[in-house]
């Protein structure tokens, strides 16, 4: 029999005893990830929300009226090539009429006013990198922007988009500290249930070491139990935030997880489990 | 020499549990260590398999250093030992057959040598009948006689019996001794501790006592001598 198979029958044995405990265990790993599950769920449809708005914001380029519409394209170039540009769109004079028109049908009148000599200034249309920009990088790309040749001004979400970007990058910050605290408390769950273990097989522990085991044959079956412990937590949270998530559907619009970050959620379960599962085995080795 | 012990101290905490210990001992020895409970016959033993070390001196078993083995190495030394307890330490969720064959099965021997050195050894042992039962299932006798079996199976140089008729009555116990003495025979090392050493027939080994953790020739020991 390979040591491998015969580590393996070992972890089947322990996985045989102490069922009542180990379902406790299980259930607090879930009902912990069900926290950090409703909370990425939570994140992750404010992101999706604040994604769609930032692209929206962009900034509007007014060019002078008087400007030939090759140097008003050779502006754009080379606002295309500011870093955290994302597209730059030419709007001609007769195309910012037609926009007026089609959105603002009810004040047609006020072109008429103006006369037939009058023409809306041509513009440039800038949108941004979604996710790299700061305050003042955009005050920077204002200011280089107005002072080019032939361009009258520029506007842009000054009050609105920096308070976006702070929220974002806020979110940010509290998912990976609540995934910090998750992995810390979540280990120290698996940390103790594992050290039972270990206290509960002591003596088969105490043997093994006496008749020569090495210690990764002696430590795999808490490990592997470890890892199944935060595997199927993991797995349990998400199944029971699913279902949540289904019940909330009809009072509250939202989407569930992407399917990469329900991968992230399995596998954070199984760097706890054997996080705890190790140091578990490693203190009442340490304490022996 | 198999075992070397060179000035060896031992405390628990303020309690010195060996103290200046100095002692060899010789491959095909049969060594009956007796003293009182709490003298450090046990202690004496777990250094020999490493479970312990010394605060001071060296010990040295079959090649290995206690100063210079690292942890990862117990393991083969281990592998040359082995060890029967007072209270026979079975695993009771397991056979006869699946104790014996433990220390085969951690070392990664193949199922078939296995299978044969360890029916082979419950033969020798009397237990071929108890293969199959558990440890709950057999008298004490019996269950000492598997653990000699477990100790046996991966041929031990060295076998260290600590207080193995402790739990056993005296008929079964000297069964037990005799049992020891066979396997000396063979020419396998025995290191028996025990607070009776009129157990072991006078004649048949060397007999060293230990008293509050110094140990003595026997000469130290006039019962011990006269019986002789």
């Amino acid at each position: 029999m390979s040591m491998f198979r015969s580590a393996m029958r070992e972890t089947a044995l322990n996985l045989k005893t102490r069922p009542g405990a180990r379902l406790v265990t299980l259930v607090m790993v879930a009902l912990a990830f069900i926290v950090f599950d409703t909370f990425l769920i939570i994140s992750w449809n404010l992101q999706s929300i604040m994604d769609r708005e930032h692209g929206m914001v962009g900034m509007e380029v007014f060019l002078e009226t008087d400007l030939p519409e090759p140097g008003g394209r050779l502006i754009g170039d080379l606002i295309s090539g500011m870093q955290g540009v994302q597209s730059v769109y030419y709007v001609s004079s007769r195309e910012a009429e037609a926009l007026f028109r089609a959105e603002l049908p009810g004040h047609t009148d006020l072109l008429e006013v103006m006369g037939s000599d009058f023409n809306l200034p041509a513009s440039l249309q800038v949108t941004f990198d979604n996710h790299s920009m700061t305050r003042s990088e955009l005050d920077e790309i204002s200011r280089a922007v107005e002072v080019m040749e032939g361009v009258e001004e520029t506007v842009y979400g000054e009050d609105f988009l920096p308070g976006l970007i702070r929220t974002v990058a806020s979110i940010r910050k509290l998912v990976f500290l609540l995934g910090i605290l998750l992995v810390f408390s979540i280990s120290m769950v698996v940390f103790y249930t594992v050290r039972l273990s270990v206290v509960r097989r002591a003596l088969t522990v105490d043997i093994m070491r006496t008749v020569g085991a090495p210690w990764w044959f002696v430590r795999i079956p808490f490990v592997v139990e470890g890892v199944l412990m935060g595997v199927a937590g993991s797995a349990g949270g998400l199944a029971l935030a699913a279902i949540l998530s289904a019940i909330l559907s009809g009072a509250v619009a939202h989407r569930f997880m992407p399917l990469s970050w329900l991968t992230l959620v399995i596998l954070l379960g199984a760097v706890t489990g054997t996080v705890g599962a190790l140091a578990g085995s490693y203190e009442r080795e340490r304490r022996r | 020499m198999l075992v070397k012990m060179q000035s060896v101290k031992l405390s628990y905490g303020r309690w010195p549990a060996l103290d200046g210990i100095n002692m060899e001992i010789g491959e095909g020895e049969f060594l009956v260590i007796s003293g009182a409970s709490g003298a450090g016959k046990t202690t004496l033993l777990r250094l020999i398999w490493m479970g312990d070390r010394p605060d001071t001196g060296t010990v040295e078993v079959a090649g290995f250093r206690s100063e210079k083995t690292k942890k990862s190495q117990l393991p083969a030394l281990r592998r040359k030992i082995g060890i029967v307890f007072q209270d026979f330490k079975l695993l009771h969720g397991r056979s006869v057959y699946e104790n014996v064959a433990l220390p085969l099965q951690v070392t990664g021997a193949k199922d078939r040598t296995i299978r044969k050195r360890v029916i082979a050894l419950l033969a020798r042992m009397g237990l071929s009948h108890r293969s199959n039962s558990y440890p709950h299932q057999l008298s004490g006798g019996e269950q000492q006689r598997v653990a000699i079996a477990r100790a046996m199976v991966g041929h031990p140089v060295i076998l260290l019996a600590d207080e193995p008729t402790g739990n056993l009555d005296p008929e079964v116990s000297r069964q037990v001794i005799d049992l020891l003495l066979e396997i000396n025979r063979g020419g396998t090392t025995v290191v028996m501790a025990t607070h009776d050493p009129r157990q072991v027939p006078p004649g048949k080994g060397r007999f060293l006592f230990l008293e509050h953790g110094i140990l003595r020739g026997a000469d130290m020991w006039p019962e011990i001598e006269g019986e002789k």
